[in-house]
């Protein structure tokens, strides 16, 4: 088993580029793709009633309450000219009491500024009608009888004091790096094809190397590589560019290492369906892509409903991995609440990895 | 030594090799001959333990290496046909992996290593990538590859296919000095005849699975010991006149190359004066008139009706 470590390992010496890319890119990824879902969306709004400096002021100061957005004033033929050119998804034109959106493309963000927008003008509309029926400013009236109504909602977390706090941000970091540790553990698993097509598996076969030795150095190669690849880029996340992973690194780690077991041995699994390394090439990076789609993976917790695409999604070591990362992280989970996570994947692991060498060794005879 | 007794071997109802018999003793060299896929390459895989014959049986010093396949491992090193290389590795590294597997270490590691690249001529670029190497290179490579566990029984199989003849000769030599100085023995496949004359004491031809003729070398040519063969060139040739040499009597087996025309005949036959009356006939003019004494090549066409290039 040592050998063929020190093998594997002497090959990705003379060329690392590939795995440095790779770990790279999972760094790069997270921060484009959770940066960009993080910062807020400026959005214009303007007005083109008789008095629309004042309109455009009002709902300004009531539209900016929450960190997701900006509401910032603009021309109205510039925002329309933006529209047009489709340089920006959605401006709003507000006007006493009511507005109109103005969208290029129908994207996500289109709706939640929807919902915001909606909310803030349902809002005021109750207030107004309060006042027309009182006859009288009652708006800071509510706003004091609200910070001491009989009813107060206060949210707490499950074992502390502490409210949860979810960020997708977090969530897209651990997403990116096990889509590309799934690429790196991939390539990895393919070395047994390509050794085998190459004749080097036969000259091993024939030397006194058992073949558990085989099999085991090539796995634990690609299981050793991948983890390097995840620690490194926790370290960076972590220390180097401050996000919060929560306390539990080593739990962290510990999670990452049963999702790559378990990984590896549906990488294994395609490998025995498959007779060379080109083919592995062409479906494994075709079928991967689609593993965090399925799993949620890149959408809030929840988003996905659909019963079939959650059976699916159990299938895969990722959507277990995710769901004890994000409880460990956001909810200060301990080994005990994501063990039934860690068994999933070891189970799925032991399965996976059966039938992927009883499929190579059949192949092989 | 080593022994196959009726082996055959079938994939998905095909047969590829059929009740084959061979025998190999201690620090014999002998040639499996044949043309592209007759079986060489199954064959050898099934002696050297990689697949399970069909059916019959292989044994080494009368142990039955199919239940025991250790038997034959232990003493033999395989040079496949492919190139059984890290390509991104150097001629040294691949050999000190491939030692390894062999359980060879430290001293005796470096000191396989050093002899078997002496061996095949690559000390000196032992430390190059195998990617930079020639072909001819890659292929020593591959004899080495096999040679570091010191094995008593060499299977080559087709180790010359796409190299320069320089190269070529080195790996012949390089065999031949393994046979006659150290000993080993040799089980050699091919596909060109005259390495496997140049190099082995007994041959065994095959052709669709099967073994059609085994001996020496002088015992196959002993086949044809009542035949001549006879090179005739010609201006021309036509089909028809083939036709004609074909049904003169003591004709076994015609050839055409070009206006080159290659009989074999029964000695006696009194071809020549045929040959004449025929060419005059056809209104065809003899260039030149050769007699030659049978080949093994021409073994092989006397056997299966095709040149082993077919």
């Amino acid at each position: 088993m040592k050998n063929v470590l020190w093998v594997q390992f002497s090959k990705d010496k003379r060329n690392p580029l590939l795995v440095l890319l790779l770990i790279a890119g999972s760094i790069v990824a997270a921060i484009l793709f959770g940066g960009g879902i993080q910062s807020a969306t400026t959005v214009g709004i303007f007005s083109e009633e008789a008095d629309a400096a004042e309109i455009e002021d009002k709902w300004e100061a009531l539209l900016n309450t929450d960190d997701s957005f900006t509401f910032e004033i603009v021309e109205p033929e510039e925002a329309r000219e933006d529209i047009k050119k489709g340089n920006i998804d959605v401006a709003v034109k507000v006007m006493e009491d009511d507005y109109r959106l103005l969208v290029s493309k129908n994207m996500p963000t289109v709706s939640s500024v929807e919902r915001h927008v909606d909310k803030a003008f349902q809002q005021e509309a109750q207030i107004s009608a309060v006042e027309s029926q009182v006859g009288e400013d009652v708006r800071d009236e509510m706003e004091s009888y609200l910070e001491d109504a009989p009813f107060q909602l206060e949210a707490q977390g499950l074992d502390s004091e502490q409210i949860p706090t979810y960020n997708i941000r977090t969530q897209l970091l651990f997403s990116f790096t096990f889509l590309i540790s799934m690429f790196i553990l991939g390539f990895k698993v393919n070395n047994v094809t390509q050794d085998k097509v190459a004749g080097i598996w036969d000259r091993m076969i024939l030397s006194p190397m058992k073949k558990t030795g085989m099999y085991s150095g090539y796995l634990l190669y690609s299981f050793l590589i991948t983890m390097l690849q995840i620690v490194i880029v926790l370290i960076v996340f972590k220390y180097v560019l401050r996000y919060d992973v929560g306390d539990s690194l080593w739990l962290i780690i510990l999670i990452a290492a049963c999702f790559t077991f378990g990984m590896i041995s549906i990488a294994m699994l395609i490998t025995g369906f498959v007779r060379t390394p080109e083919q592995f090439y062409a479906i494994y990076p075709s079928v991967i892509p689609l593993i965090p789609l399925v799993s949620g993976a890149y959408m809030m917790p929840g988003t996905i409903t659909n019963s079939v695409l959650l059976f699916i999604a159990d299938l895969f070591p990722l959507a277990h991995a995710m769901e004890a990362i994000m409880s460990v992280v956001f909810y200060g989970a301990g080994l005990q609440d994501v063990m039934m996570s860690l068994l999933y994947m070891l189970l799925i692991g032991v399965v996976a990895m059966g039938l992927g060498i009883n499929l190579v060794e059949r192949r092989s005879s | 030594m080593l022994e196959t007794i009726n082996l055959s071997k079938s994939f998905k109802g095909k047969k590829v090799v059929q009740d084959l018999n061979l025998y190999l003793a201690d620090g014999e060299s002998v040639g499996l001959l044949g043309p592209n896929g007759a079986g060489k390459s199954t064959t050898i895989s099934m002696i050297s333990t990689l697949i399970k014959p069909t059916s019959g049986r292989i044994t080494m010093n009368g142990v039955n290496a199919i239940a025991k396949p250790g038997e034959i491992r232990s003493v033999s090193g395989v040079v496949p046909q492919e190139l059984a290389l890290y390509q991104e590795l150097s001629a040294y590294e691949n050999l000190k992996f491939f030692g390894s597997i062999y359980k060879l270490r430290g001293k005796e590691l470096e000191k396989a290593i050093q002899q078997a690249l002496e061996f095949v001529g690559l000390d000196d670029r032992k430390k190059d990538l195998v990617k930079t190497y020639s072909g001819g290179m890659k292929r020593r490579l591959n004899i080495a590859a096999a040679l570091l566990h010191r094995p008593k029984i060499l299977i080559l199989d087709e180790p010359t296919v796409g190299i320069d003849p320089q190269s070529r000769n080195h790996i012949l030599e390089a065999v031949r000095a393994l046979n006659q100085t150290d000993g080993t023995t040799i089980l050699y496949t091919s596909h060109y005849m005259e390495e496997v004359e140049q190099l082995c004491d007994r041959l065994y031809i095959m052709d669709h699975g099967k073994v059609i003729a085994a001996g020496t070398k002088d015992e196959l040519l002993s086949i044809l010991s009542t035949e001549n063969k006879i090179k005739v060139e010609l201006n021309k040739l036509d089909e028809a006149f083939v036709e004609q040499v074909k049904t003169i009597e003591g004709v076994h087996k015609t050839e055409v190359t070009e206006l080159q025309l290659k009989i074999i005949a029964a000695k006696g036959s009194n071809l020549i004066s045929k040959l004449v009356h025929l060419t005059e006939q056809h209104q065809i003019q003899l260039l030149h008139f050769q007699t030659e004494t049978p080949s093994l090549e021409d073994v092989f066409l006397h056997l299966t009706g095709r040149t082993l290039r077919d």
